[in-house]
């Protein structure tokens, strides 16, 4: 899963600090998402897509594993 | 806040009976000198659970949010796995090599508590994906 915490946090003008205090987690959370080492649960994706004022699929992007 | 101060309490415990024991042991052969080794680092890993515990509440973070709780549970998975591994070699070695059985114990222990904190470090760098 992809996502775009990082442009949507640049553009909001938000430090990883900040986000993670609206969206009610550590610091390390927004790291790791935003660097692709977590898939974050359904509120957690919610949250973060509400700090954006964005819906979850604008800001989380799944892509579907070809086996 | 409570869980960080129950870390630092349970270290300092562990701290303390070390200490006592270090003081009392007399000559210290390589065994218990590693293990006073191994005991430490676990101290400082305590140590250092505790200070990300305050350090987030100073900073106005969650001391725990689901990132955190499951890189406990993964490591805790883990460690539970390999655990049983190192219990085996320790009764193999334990036969073979006619060790006490409260050393045995104590390696046994001490094992558990290192295979769990690698873990923790594994998870924690590593990350959770694809769950």
């Amino acid at each position: 899963m992809n996502n775009r915490i990082r442009e949507l946090r640049a553009r909001h003008n938000l430090t990883q600090d900040e986000l993670a205090r609206k969206a009610g987690v550590r610091r390390e959370t927004i790291v790791f998402l935003e660097q692709g080492k977590y898939n974050p649960s359904l509120k957690l994706a919610y949250d973060v897509s509400k700090v954006f004022g964005l819906m979850i699929e604008e800001v989380f992007i799944f892509e579907e594993e070809s086996n | 806040m409570k869980k960080a101060i129950l870390a630092i309490v349970v270290s300092l415990l562990v701290l303390t009976t070390t200490v006592i024991w270090i003081m009392y042991a007399g000559s210290v052969s390589w065994g218990e000198f590693l293990q006073y080794l191994v005991i430490f680092v676990l101290v400082i890993f305590g140590f250092f659970a505790a200070w990300r515990r305050l350090t987030s509440a100073k900073r106005g973070e969650p001391a725990e949010d689901e990132l955190s709780k499951k890189v406990v549970q993964k490591a805790a998975a883990l460690s539970y796995f390999i655990s049983i591994y190192l219990w085996l070699v320790i009764m193999y070695l334990t036969d073979k090599l006619k060790v006490e059985t409260d050393i045995m114990f104590g390696w046994g222990i001490l094992g558990m508590a290192v295979i769990f904190a690698l873990s923790w470090v594994f998870f924690h760098f590593r990350g959770i994906r694809n769950e």
